[in-house]
């Protein structure tokens, strides 16, 4: 009987519950409503399962929306048995089978009928509820005999009913209900013989606690069990354990309030098959104070590495302890954490979700960029990395490093920049063809050089920490004079973990990209020997006669050869390429430029560079660049980098095998291909549209649209 | 030329400009004015007020790639190469000068710009474009001039000298910086 007992307790305090919760919400009635509501409700549950009566949740109703048995008054008959049965069957229709009987009940309360909701309010409020009881009530009815139905059933109506119950009514029913329980009491002792408590000294309400948290009243009722109470724990915290834990996980613990002979221990986990008012009553004769609340112990979700939990400490000066449902957002606070007992709790339930002791800013930043700021270990001070994280946060928000979704935005960026009408250099005749078949120049880009005050802002601390593994694997040419700046560049590239090659002028740069597989080259336009619009026009010379990134069968973007060199790579001579495997796409040719003229730009875009950057090179920018570029390219050469996965550092000198993967990657390259020109295409008629000579002034404004929106995000 | 005409708004008296240059001086002013207020932002590499001879974002980006902070024996190696270069490229400078040599000042002037531009030298920078563009028979602003071989020699002298209290004045606060016994 007991358990038979047990089993019903959910369902009252559901509606205990409910009720609580309603009255708080409806702003009407104060906490302290709530909490009286709650409190004679368990009353009246109580008496329900002890005498087997009506309880007194449906006798409040009957006072609301009235059912013909005075309260206390019908023990069972058989005659209720199908009449409930049924009503439990047809649930979810409509309350309408009961209202027809008017008890006397609603002559003593006339208001409360008055008030009682229609039944269209109440089939919408209540339908929540209702459909949460029900399983419940069917999983009782299944197993269990026609008397522990009835039983089961009825808490299950009440409470469904009682959400009809217009919450203003609350404190009404609480007065009613104060007033009946009295009369009630009597009948207490008769059916809980084992559990003789008289009704005053019952504790209505219990305090309990999380470790490091105040203390919190839970109502429970009087043949509540300790397996009761975590439910009603688990309610109360809903938010910090309802939502990772489970009610048998949850174990209660009391802490004697002396120690006492009899036990060495001076706490004890309490079963969940203790009574526990029964315990309350024996461990805390005359009243469980607040200092005395029962420790609610979550299990570990990792193993922290503080030590076990001292008995002793639980409670927190007022202004120590932090704030209850804090825990779950923000880290322990330090004077929190010092107390070893509280921490364990806090930081099982932090790191059930999703590991937020460390600052939340830092999540996103580690996703993005891969990497991990200078965070404390896990296990360490999660409070240590405080005072820094406003700066992290920054960095890592503001950094274009990141990979390559961000690149991807960058390029929807770029993307409308160069999609607005851009100016083009003057195009020189011969470049015209071969146009389609090299990759877009990238008209708004690195900042002139007046944006240079701008940047000048921008702490440079903030400047990127490059993900080293969302870098594609891409080969550079550096191509530079200027020694200083070269080892710069190759330290950058070093830092990138990028591959790089260096020449110091433009022969020595179209030498080395005859040799294949660069991906990029970075190419300084004024240059000893041969300069670096020489270098990009010999280069995409090159590429044109050797038919490079070009497919024959797309035929809108196969351009007329005015040299006359076969589409099929059939050239012959000096200008034949080794191994065309090696030459997947035109190269990318990022020119760089100290100049911050205009047709500076314009001249390197015309020469068949694809973008350029200012020096002095930006290691912020330049990182973009190899991102955005280098993702383009690994995408295309897709097998090619895959290989120089596989082969890390050996040479990619076996041709035999690029040509296989040459074939096979035809037709991605081809849809990658034709995504990547259609743009550039547009642009390239919009610029073409728009003429040349006013360009400058427009291309300036381009630019500095796109400076000032990074340097907005940068802050 | 936008660029030089919108500069005279900016009110910071330059001491180191140049007569006949006011206006670019001025804004190198306007530059240094930013990058001032960077230490404090920062506070992290310990250089001292630069004031406008060295744009700090770009130099502390070349300061963070030195693996280790105290050491710092890549950026050092970069600024005392730089160093080296920049004396090494005055001199050839000044005897292009006397060999009245235009398109090699011009040259020279584009090489130690774009060393001193990776450096953050913004005026010694800003100086180096002037005489690159003096040797290419340009004006300052990099407009095709018909001036005489002579005036831009004469140019060219000037800014040369310029150039050199600029990159002097760089020199001392980077030396200052890597604790250079010298200073």
């Amino acid at each position: 009987m007991t358990e038979l007992s047990a089993r019903l307790k959910p369902l009252f305090r559901r509606s205990s519950t409910f009720s609580s919760t309603k009255s708080s919400a409806s702003g009407s009635s104060t906490t302290s409503d709530a909490l009286g509501d709650g409190h004679t409700w368990s009353k009246g549950s109580f008496r329900l399962s002890k005498n087997r009566k009506p309880s007194l949740p449906i006798s409040v109703f009957e006072e609301n929306e009235p059912l013909p048995q005075p309260p206390g008054a019908l023990p069972l008959t058989p005659t209720e048995k199908p009449r409930f049965t049924r009503r439990n069957k047809k649930e979810t229709p409509d309350t309408s089978p009961e209202t027809p009987r008017s008890p006397p009940l609603e002559k003593q309360n006339p208001i409360l009928t008055v008030e009682a909701p229609t039944p269209k309010l109440g089939t919408r409020s209540g339908k929540a509820p209702e459909e949460e009881s029900s399983p419940r009530d069917s999983g009782h009815l299944a197993g269990t005999d026609a008397g522990t139905t009835i039983g089961s059933q009825r808490p299950g109506i009440a409470h469904r009913r009682r959400s009809l119950t217009h919450q203003e009514q609350s404190k009404d029913i609480s007065s009613l209900l104060g007033s009946q329980s009295p009369a009630l009491q009597p009948t207490k002792t008769d059916y809980f013989g084992g559990i003789s408590v008289s009704a005053d000294m019952v504790p209505k309400k219990i305090w309990v606690k999380r470790p490091g948290s105040s203390a919190t009243q839970v109502a429970i009722k009087e043949d509540d069990l300790v397996d009761d109470v975590r439910d009603t724990i688990l309610r109360k915290y809903s938010n910090s354990l309802g939502r990772n834990f489970d009610p048998p996980d949850v174990t209660l613990r009391i802490v004697y309030r002396k120690q006492s002979a009899r036990h060495s221990n001076s706490e004890r986990t309490l079963g969940p098959e203790e009574s526990m008012l029964k315990l309350i009553e024996i461990h805390y004769p005359g009243g469980q104070s607040v200092e005395e609340a029962l420790m609610i112990d979550v299990p570990k979700r990792q193993t922290p590495r503080h030590s076990p939990r001292m008995a002793m400490q639980y409670y927190l000066p007022e202004d120590l302890r932090p704030h209850e449902n804090g825990t779950d957002y923000f880290p322990p606070m330090p004077s929190a954490a010092q107390h070893s007992p509280h921490l364990p709790t806090s930081l099982s339930v932090s790191s059930a979700q999703g590991g937020s002791h460390h600052p939340p800013a830092h999540s996103m930043a580690i996703l993005t960029t891969g990497q991990l700021p200078n965070l404390p270990s896990p296990g360490g001070r999660a409070r240590h990395s405080q005072n820094n994280r406003p700066r992290y946060g920054r960095q890592h928000t503001s950094s274009p490093t990141v990979v390559q979704t961000a690149s991807i935005a960058l390029n929807h960026e770029n993307l409308k920049a160069s999609q607005q009408p851009m100016p083009t250099p003057p195009i020189p005749e011969e470049m015209t063809p071969h146009k389609t078949a090299t990759p877009p120049p990238r008209v708004a880009s690195p900042r002139p050089k007046p944006n240079n005050n701008k940047r000048t802002k921008k702490p440079v601390d903030q400047a990127p920490q490059p993900a080293n593994t969302t870098v594609p694997p891409i080969n550079v040419l550096i191509v530079e004079d200027n020694i200083i700046n070269l080892r710069l560049l190759e330290a950058f590239m070093k830092r990138l973990k990028v591959r790089w090659s260096t020449a110091m002028n433009g022969r020595d740069a179209v030498t080395k990209w005859r040799e294949g597989g660069y991906h990029l080259v970075l190419m300084d336009i004024q240059l000893p020997v041969m300069n670096g619009l020489d270098a990009t026009k010999e280069i995409r010379r090159l590429e044109r006669v050797n038919s490079i990134g070009v497919f024959s069968n797309s035929a809108s973007s196969t351009p007329t050869f005015p040299k006359g060199a076969g589409i099929d790579g059939t050239v012959g001579g000096e200008d034949s390429l080794m191994n065309t495997a090696l030459f997947k796409s035109p190269v990318i040719i990022v020119a760089l430029t100290a100049s911050s003229l205009q047709s500076d730009r314009h001249e390197a875009l015309a020469a068949g560079c694809n973008d350029f950057l200012t020096k002095p090179v930006n290691f912020e920018w330049l990182t973009r660049k190899v991102m955005e570029w280098g993702c383009m390219q690994a995408l295309i050469d897709f097998d090619g980098w895959r290989k120089w996965k596989d082969f890390s550092q050996t040479k990619p000198a076996d041709a035999e095998k690029k040509g296989i993967g040459a074939n096979n990657s035809k037709s991605p390259k081809a849809a990658l291909n034709g995504k990547a020109q259609s743009t550039p295409k547009r642009d390239r008629m919009a610029s073409l549209g728009l003429g040349g000579k006013e360009n400058t002034g427009s291309d300036g404004t381009g630019t500095d649209t796109l400076s000032n929106g990074d340097s907005g995000s940068g802050h | 030329m936008t660029k030089v005409s919108s500069i005279p708004k900016t009110a910071f008296p330059s001491t180191h400009s140049q007569p006949e240059e006011g206006s670019e001086g001025e804004e190198e002013d306007d530059m240094a004015s930013h990058s001032t207020e960077d230490p404090s932002e920062t506070g992290s590499t310990g250089l001292p007020d630069c004031g406008d001879s060295i744009d700090l974002p770009t130099f502390e980006q070349i300061l963070e790639m030195d693996d280790d902070e105290d050491e710092r024996e890549f950026s050092k190696s970069i600024v005392y190469g730089f160093f080296e270069q920049a004396e090494a490229t005055f001199e050839k400078m000044i005897a292009s000068l006397r060999e009245q040599e235009l398109a090699t000042l011009s040259s020279l002037g584009h090489f130690l710009k774009g060393s001193s531009a990776t450096l953050g030298m913004t005026k010694v920078k800003d100086s180096c474009e002037k005489i690159q563009h003096y040797g290419a028979h340009k004006d300052d602003a990099g407009q095709s001039t018909d001036m005489e071989d002579t005036v831009l020699l004469k140019k060219i002298k000037a800014t040369v000298a310029t150039v050199k209290v600029e990159y002097k004045e760089a020199e001392r606060i980077l030396k200052q910086f890597y604790h250079d016994p010298e200073h």
